[in-house]
């Protein structure tokens, strides 16, 4: 097993293929999300063999990436977060009749984006992870509630709120008896909560019943037709942005390396980018510049490697979905982490394989089957909202067989609902249960390791550069959302602008 | 550089429900029931931070409770902060609970999702998954019976085709014989090899 296995073995080139094929498709469907198609899918696959599922998953993820932006651009509707900046210049292309020059420039930049992710995975993850190697029990736990704050800070909502939703992650996460002591935590005495709460079903829950739930408050909104011209773009208009491309790659690959943030904040900040850097677009941004859409779809797909980055080196996810992947190779086994890397080189140079192959297959089937995808896509909501709530049902209780599963789905279902409605990001509770352990064994190991003494806990964080890095990291997450902050930045900046 | 603001970028009307997303609202104004959902929270963080105390009390920093601890007092507080902030801000008065929060029909698929869980067991997954989908298309899509029925058989097939015979998962099969529906099939289509 290393990174030829995908391309000798059919059945998983297959299944790569397949998952790509779904994700183009499970991204472009306003409802559906990669993150709610790969928590159902985990359930599905629990009984396979790892590699198949990961191949599976792998494809679901690049396909899904980049099919939020098809929507995007037909229909005004993003299909996912890391669309939300190619519909303010993508949907002006498709009103003027350019929706195939459109669909072209986005498909042949996201397989760009997408390849520099990957490479610069496959360059950097083995460095990482030797350096990953002197951690400290004490450097994981930083990262751990870095990556939390940071999702907290960076998605929509206040950090407050996002913190809440992160501890809140966390505490779920600790349900259960502890592995060490055996001790009961936040069990309330009932006996259906002493082996914990399945995080499959919270995920599910909040990404595919609370976002079907929420989605019943659009059932009537009608999806308008868009005509479709030329699809391949031409080798000058390729070339005139390919600077752009490189320079949007590298923020997509950093913002998906940093533990917490994804394609959807990677893709806006690119765009951002874009609109300081290019002096003489064709037409102005938000109005169909071909920049607007260059700059987010190189730079979320260039995200997807970059948030491996972290998942395969720290076992730290880089987003929700490497969230949710992570989980999955828990469930496979095997314990993502410099030690995998160490163990198993195999296993993160077959992902990195499976990763090409969906690319190539992002760009195969992004370039064709149009036709195709506007009528799937086009599936009335009254029919797409149950069949996701069903699917949610069947995937929560498939896992364990337990009808206990599907309460805590339904649970964490309509609880997710109102986070929604009331501004909490959901991301962060994800991490949380995701992160719960990592945290806490963390936590113990490196408290015992200073005889419980919080002072010299404190004190090892200065003397160790790392630890100082990452702790003022997270000083200064909570610093940037003060007004003091804002008063700083608004004296500065200020100053600079005048 | 100037940092990036996401909110300068995104307009809401383009945000579809995905992920993230906070479906209507203004972050200046009160949503109905917003303080009423901080107070729930508030209150469930107070009962968790108490069943925290329980487990080991202030014993040692690295006893069993001092994660839960710290989490579930780090959510009191925040939540403390937010219902604080919430209570601060004045009510949208173009929303109401009925329409904007909770419609009717969100009340109606939740008791739908609840009554699909009591009655998979005893009855299976076809039968309450075909019961499920005629109901909750018939209600969204309001067309003939006909045309319903047949949209939801067509869901259910192809549900139960990828799911229970290429992703072999076990659903309760309840009221209907399953297994020896697929071991006739398989007779049939093998030959009665199998």
């Amino acid at each position: 097993m290393d990174f030829m296995t995908i391309f000798t073995q059919p059945q998983l080139l297959l299944l790569v293929g397949l998952g790509t094929f779904a994700g183009v498709y499970v991204g472009a469907i306003p409802g559906l999300s990669v993150t709610m198609a790969v928590s159902i899918l985990i359930s599905f696959t629990f009984a396979w063999d790892v590699l198949p599922a990961l191949s599976l998953m792998i494809g679901i993820y690049m396909g899904g990436v980049y099919g939020g932006s098809r929507t995007a651009i037909l229909l005004n509707i993003p299909g996912a977060p890391s669309a939300i900046a190619t519909a303010l210049d993508g949907y002006p292309m498709a009103q003027r009749g350019e929706a195939g020059t459109a669909i072209g420039v986005t498909t042949v930049m996201s397989f760009l984006g997408g390849f520099i992710g990957i490479a610069v995975l496959a360059l950097a993850a083995p460095f990482v992870s030797d350096f990953a190697l002197s951690f400290q029990p004490r450097d994981y736990m930083l990262l751990a509630v870095l990556g939390i704050l940071l999702v907290g800070s960076l998605s929509q909502g206040s950090l407050v709120k996002g913190i809440f939703a992160g501890a809140l992650g966390i505490a779920i996460g600790a349900v259960g008896r502890d592995p060490l002591t055996f001790s009961e935590r936040f069990t309330f005495d009932l006996t259906i909560m002493q082996s914990g709460i399945s995080f499959i079903a919270v995920m599910i829950g909040m990404f595919g019943v609370s976002e079907a739930l929420a989605q019943l408050h659009h059932v009537d909104k009608e999806a308008v037709r868009q005509k479709i011209d030329r699809i391949v773009p031409s080798w000058a208009t390729v070339k005139k942005h390919l600077p752009l491309s490189l320079q949007t790659s590298t923020i997509g690959v950093v913002i998906g390396a940093l533990p917490g943030t994804g394609g959807d904040i990677a893709a806006l900040m690119a765009y951002d980018h874009a609109k300081r850097v290019t002096k003489n677009p064709e037409r102005p941004f938000g109005d169909g510049a071909i920049e607007g859409l260059v700059a987010p779809e190189t730079a979320n797909n260039a995200a997807v490697g970059g948030a491996f980055i972290p998942m395969m080196t720290l076992g730290i996810p880089g987003d929700a979905v490497t969230a949710i992947m992570i989980g999955a190779l828990f469930i496979h086994g095997l314990n993502p982490g410099p030690m995998l890397m160490v163990e198993q080189p195999n296993m993160f140079w077959f992902i990195v394989g499976a990763l090409v192959t969906a690319n190539f297959f992002m760009l195969l089937f992004g370039l064709t089957g149009i036709r195709l995808f506007t009528k799937i896509v086009e599936m009335p909501r009254s029919v797409l909202i149950p069949m996701i709530m069903l699917l949610s049902i069947v995937g929560a209780y498939a896992v364990n067989n337990s009808i206990t599963d599907v309460y805590w789905m339904l649970a964490f279902g309509l609880f997710g609902y109102f986070m929604r409605h009331y501004g909490y990001p959901l991301g962060p509770v994800i991490l949380g249960v995701i992160l719960s352990r990592l945290l806490d064994d963390n936590w113990r190991r490196a408290i015992i390791s200073e005889r419980e003494d919080l002072g010299a806990f404190f004190m090892g964080i200065f003397t160790s550069p790392l630890s100082l890095v990452l702790f003022l990291a997270v000083i200064f997450i909570f610093v940037s959302q003060t007004p003091a902050w804002a008063w700083f930045k608004g004296r500065v900046f200020g100053r600079r602008a005048a | 550089m100037p940092q990036t603001d996401t909110h300068t970028i995104i307009d809401p009307e383009h945000h579809d429900g995905t992920s993230d997303a906070t479906p209507g609202g203004e972050p200046t104004q009160r949503r109905p029931g917003e303080l009423a959902f901080g107070a729930f929270l508030l209150i469930g963080s107070l009962a968790l931070l108490w069943n925290a105390y329980g487990i080991a009390g202030f014993e040692a920093l690295s006893s069993p409770g001092a994660i839960p601890m710290a989490t579930s007092f780090v959510m009191v507080v925040t939540a403390a902060l937010v219902l604080l902030r919430t209570s601060r801000l004045p009510p949208d008065r173009t929303e109401t609970i009925s329409r904007d929060i909770l419609p009717p029909v969100v009340l109606i698929f939740a008791a739908l999702l609840i009554g699909y869980g009591v009655l998979l067991r005893p009855l299976g997954f076809l039968p309450t998954s075909l019961l499920f989908l005629v109901i909750s298309i018939k209600l969204l899509s309001r067309r003939s019976w006909a045309w319903v029925l047949m949209i939801s058989v067509v869901c259910l097939v192809v549900i139960w085709l990828i799911f229970r015979i290429v992703f072999t998962v076990l659903m309760p099969p309840g009221i209907v014989p399953e297994a020896e529906f697929i071991q006739f099939f398989r007779n049939m289509i093998g030959g009665g090899a199998s």
